[in-house]
């Protein structure tokens, strides 16, 4: 953007010249403008303030300048308008605000459930007016505010779990954190791919899967937790009643929004074939529990 | 296993080049999988063979763009 103005004068060849000349001496007049403006050396501000004095009506007076200015200001709201159609196009905004719709009680009361859900008695999801609930309203809805914390907070965790195994180094922190979101990108994916084969007719869109293969994250750090306080021990022990506590959860969850208003018009084997995909779901989150967090435990 | 998401990218772009190539005549006939064997009925039941048969078609047909009509028209 800086060079504009000079491509400019190149065109205006009248006027060009004079440019030139005046400003032979120097580097182009912006750079100057920019950099002696705001500088606050007692010793030398008497020679470069009167150059920039100059400089600046120059600038003010220039119409390139103001070409330029007007040039780089719609640039920039162009560009802010191409950023957001585009991202527009794949993420739908409302829908995410939905799954952010959380207040506290609903958080506490998640974060209980996840831990303990074998005393729930309704999973159903409810409706009003055909959409559904936000998770403000409805226990059962899905959110994905804490799945989002629990991420950052199983990062953090396992900084404070390899330093203080005095295995801690920044890049450790980075590869965590990829190796994380892209388990869950692959489990995402494979749940999609086994929902599309399946045909299984059912309203979970891509974020719905992203909150549930999320929910995992609070039993990771929940396990961390213990493993860092009580040792190798405690961390079994956590890891087992946590996996217990997500797969009970997911499959009482899944198994009412999968089905969802079809439950009676499925053939058999497609029923057969969507419980498989449940369990399979239900039963692969012990593994990735695991896998993720018994090197944060020795 | 450490992932990064760039060995995500890898693996998903060596995915979906290996869908691409799968040649239809002489491989997927053979196996009864090509595109004009058992497309089905518009019954209920698409089952998982014509599921993944139209998945694979699909892939391949979005892979394939819009060049192929520019190849069509070179001559060398």
């Amino acid at each position: 953007m800086l060079s504009i103005p000079v491509t400019y004068s190149d065109t205006y060849k009248p006027t060009g010249s004079k440019h030139r000349a005046r400003t032979a001496p120097d580097p182009p007049p912006l750079f100057d403008d920019t950099s002696g403006g705001y500088s606050s050396q007692p010793g030398g501000y008497p020679a470069p303030g009167a150059d920039v004095a100059f400089n600046v009506n120059h600038l003010l007076g220039d119409p390139m300048a103001n070409v330029a200015m007007a040039y780089g200001s719609s640039i920039a709201s162009h560009g802010k308008d191409m950023v957001h159609k585009e991202l527009h196009r794949f993420v739908s905004v409302n829908k995410l605000k939905y799954f952010f719709a959380v207040d506290t009680a609903y958080v506490a009361k998640k974060l209980g459930l996840l831990v303990f859900p074998y005393t729930h008695q309704n999973w159903e999801v409810q409706y009003s007016r055909d959409a559904p609930l936000p998770p403000r309203r409805d226990l059962n809805a899905p959110d994905l505010y804490i799945p989002t914390m629990a991420f950052i907070t199983y990062v953090l965790l396992a900084g404070i779990a390899l330093g203080i195994q005095k295995r801690f180094s920044p890049e450790v922190l980075g590869l965590c954190a990829s190796t994380a979101l892209v388990w869950v990108v692959m489990e995402v994916l494979a749940l999609l791919l086994g929902i599309y084969l399946a045909t299984v007719r059912s309203d979970l869109s891509t974020f719905h899967l992203l909150a549930y293969s999320g929910y995992k994250y609070v039993g990771m750090i929940l396990s961390v937790l213990t493993g860092l306080l009580f040792g190798s021990d405690g961390y079994y022990v956590a890891l087992a009643w946590t996996s217990s506590a997500l797969m009970y959860f997911l499959v009482r969850s899944l198994r009412t929004a999968a089905l969802g208003p079809d439950s009676m018009g499925g053939s058999a084997p497609r029923q057969r074939l969507q419980l498989y995909l449940t369990l399979g779901a239900a039963a692969f989150q012990p593994l990735i529990i695991y896998w993720l967090t018994f090197h944060l435990v020795r | 296993m450490a992932f990064t998401l760039y060995s995500l990218l890898q693996a998903a772009l060596l995915c979906v080049n290996a869908i691409a190539v799968l040649h239809e005549e002489r491989f997927l006939k053979n196996i009864g999988w090509g595109t004009d064997q058992g497309i089905g009925g518009f019954g209920e039941e698409p089952g998982i063979k014509s599921q993944l048969t139209n998945l694979i078609r699909s892939v391949r047909t979005v892979m394939r763009g819009k060049k192929k009509n520019e190849w069509n028209t070179l001559k060398f």
